[in-house]
């Protein structure tokens, strides 16, 4: 029964890779922005509830609210710097810039976190559940959980109610909205501010999974391009499944093949995508 | 009144790329003058170790500075004249130099063969990746060619065979055929003349493609698309070839690279390479024949005589992007523009004095 083992373990991976995604979905697709410092999030927020949890002796559950606000408001002055930017609608500029602010915060980081590879403390890494002959633990089960709800709430906010409406007037045309008295510059904020939000929690749920290094942001990073791209841009579901679908198919690969390279085979089938259907899987 | 003061600079459509240029500008010095001021330049720049005191640090700060802005000459012709943001250069710049050691560390190649070898994978890598993201717009475009140089990086840090994440070290020493015999480069004093040749070769070529039809027709399609295609442009094959012309200089760089550092490591495809190339194109401002090499010697300069430690110079290395970004997008060159331009403006305001004989 390995393959059930790998499709457990695959679902688990993916609902993380779906995660980390989310906020780049709804950061592209509904606000036209993107941020190439996600992994960096994602990498401070595995590593706030870190020192919350060893160094301050915080309980693991307690731990991710801190690294949630702590990143967040790193989030809210990343994007306050770049209110010019973002009411420009200048994505290349922004591109480089995040870019730019993801290099300095692995620098920050490694100067204040040390290089070593790290564990977050999490009392439910131990706990092993089972369905049939695979095993999981319960951090995989909140990824899980996480991952669903997350991606339930920001659906349904984005499609049914008034703030989504305004955030999807906004991405249509921002000088528009305005005109109908919609603050441009405060929604990018707080679409800016949800989607570090997001990565911080994907790190802090995600990150007692394996050791955390100050470097991991730039190749986390990728995952999140790898859904977005292959998710078709914006599409909330298409992130999900191909967050999910990703997931499976790592592990799968994983298991017969050698494991470094299967992020290598994923973006080799991006390419075939590319080529054969730029707009990616996208169903409308 | 000149037509500098007229600056066609309209309020660009949303999502456009406002990257003003330098292209178009009338040259601020007459033509003899500037064609006088080249030799100059090479002569000056030729000697510039030994006027700086020729101890083996400036030789080898100036080398780096060299092969750096032959490394950042390849992503310019791409960010500056087809307003492309490819993050996936230091692929190139890798392959040349990992092309480079395998051949001349497992089957003993000589540095002519090495160097054709380099550029052969690096061009046939770049038709590769050009011909797959053709069809991907803006930043699509940027997502793709990011993940492949992280996914090259995975790969390279994991294959035995091109040394895993220690690399492949003992790269030999460059010798190329000479007068009388061949020149071996020991040190980066005798490096020196190598690395300066190619950067001024480079130069000329970037030099030459700024006045090619392929390189108007670049600027063309990055400033109006819409234009070039009614004019019977091929965006698609001019995005391909100029990204496919740009590999090869960056593969270069990785050639010479791997002769001074006498090994190559997965570093080089690492985040530093990335974001150094594109600073050193941004920050003395796009689309100057010279900016390249000025931000290449910034920045190498920081890091090999003032460097604060690694981390550290992570930070100054991408604080000066974001800054330079934020403030003002043309680069240091658009800083001292805007000074000019307020000099100007400022003695245009005074009264003018009894007319001048002579001035125009």
């Amino acid at each position: 029964m390995k393959l059930l083992d790998q499709l457990v373990n695959g679902l688990a991976l993916g609902a993380g890779y779906a995660l980390l995604a989310v906020g780049w979905t709804v950061l592209l697709g509904a606000a036209r922005l993107v941020n190439f410092a996600h992994g960096q999030l994602y990498m401070l927020g595995a590593f706030v509830t870190w020192v919350a949890t060893s160094a301050l002796g915080v309980p693991y559950l307690l731990a991710i609210p801190i690294a949630l606000v702590a990143v967040g408001v790193l989030g809210l002055l990343m994007q306050l710097a770049m209110t010019r930017l973002v009411l420009e609608q200048n994505i290349v500029s922004l591109m480089l810039v995040t870019l730019a602010f993801g290099y300095l915060i692995q620098g920050g980081a490694a100067l204040v976190f040390g290089g070593n590879p790290q564990r977050i403390p999490s009392p439910f890494t131990g706990e092993n559940l089972a369905v049939g002959s695979a095993r999981f633990t319960q951090q995989d089960a909140l990824i899980i959980i996480a991952a669903l709800a997350l991606y339930a709430a920001t659906y349904y906010v984005l499609s049914r109610t008034n703030i989504g409406r305004i955030v999807r007037g906004v991405a249509e045309d921002p000088r528009l909205a305005q005109l109908y008295g919609i603050n441009a510059a405060r929604v990018y904020l707080g679409v800016f501010v949800f989607a570090a939000l997001s990565a911080a929690l994907a790190g802090a749920i995600i990150g007692p999974r394996s050791p955390i290094l100050t470097s991991i942001g730039f190749e986390e990073v990728i995952i999140t391009f790898l859904v977005v791209v292959l998710g078709g841009i914006g599409s909330i579901l298409g992130g999900l499944i191909t967050g999910l679908g990703l997931g499976v198919f790592v592990a799968v690969f994983g298991a017969y093949f050698p494991p470094a390279y299967s992020m290598a085979a994923a973006f080799a089938v991006l390419l075939i995508v590319l080529v054969v259907r730029p707009e990616g899987l996208k169903i409308r | 009144m000149s037509v500098r003061d007229v600056d066609v600079r309209g309020e660009p459509a949303p999502g456009k790329y406002r990257w003003s240029g330098s292209t178009g500008r009338r040259p601020a010095l007459p033509a003899a003058v500037r064609l006088a001021l080249w030799p100059v330049l090479l002569v000056v720049g030729y000697l510039a170790p030994v006027l700086l005191g020729g101890s083996d640090r400036i030789y080898a700060t100036m080398v780096l500075i060299a092969i750096f802005a032959i490394m950042s000459y390849g992503i310019d012709i791409v960010l500056s004249y087809l307003g492309e943001v490819s993050l996936g250069h230091t692929l190139f710049w890798a392959g040349g130099a990992y092309v480079t050691a395998v051949f001349s560390v497992k089957y003993g190649w000589g540095p002519l063969p090495a160097l054709l070898a380099a550029i052969a994978v690096v061009t046939v890598l770049a038709v590769v990746l050009g011909l797959a993201t053709n069809r991907t717009r803006e930043f699509v475009f940027s997502l793709v060619t990011y993940a492949a140089a992280v996914i090259g990086l995975t790969v390279v840090s994991n294959n035995a065979f091109l040394g895993g994440s220690d690399g492949l070290v003992g790269v030999p020493l460059l010798a190329l055929p000479a007068v009388g015999g061949e020149y071996v480069a020991r040190s980066n004093a005798e490096l020196w003349p190598i690395a300066f040749v190619l950067l001024v070769l480079v130069i000329a070529v970037i030099a030459r493609f700024r006045r090619s039809r392929l390189g108007a027709t670049a600027l063309m399609t990055q400033m109006n698309p819409d234009l070039a295609t009614t004019l019977g442009v091929d965006v698609r094959r001019i995005r391909v070839l100029v990204f496919v012309l740009s590999a090869p200089i960056a593969g270069l760089a990785g050639w010479l690279y791997a002769y001074q550092r006498s090994y190559v490591s997965p570093d080089l495809l690492s985040a530093y390479f990335l974001l150094f190339m594109l600073t050193a194109v941004i920050l003395p401002g796009r689309r100057l024949l010279l900016g390249p090499l000025v931000g290449a010697a910034i920045l190498t300069t920081q890091q090999q005589l003032f460097s604060f430690g690694g981390d550290a110079d992570k930070i100054v290395l991408g604080g000066l992007l974001a800054a330079v970004l934020l403030l003002s997008p043309d680069g240091l060159v658009g800083i001292w523009r805007a000074v000019v331009r307020r000099l100007a403006r400022g003695r245009a305001s005074r009264p003018e004095p009894a007319a001048e004989p002579g001035a125009s």
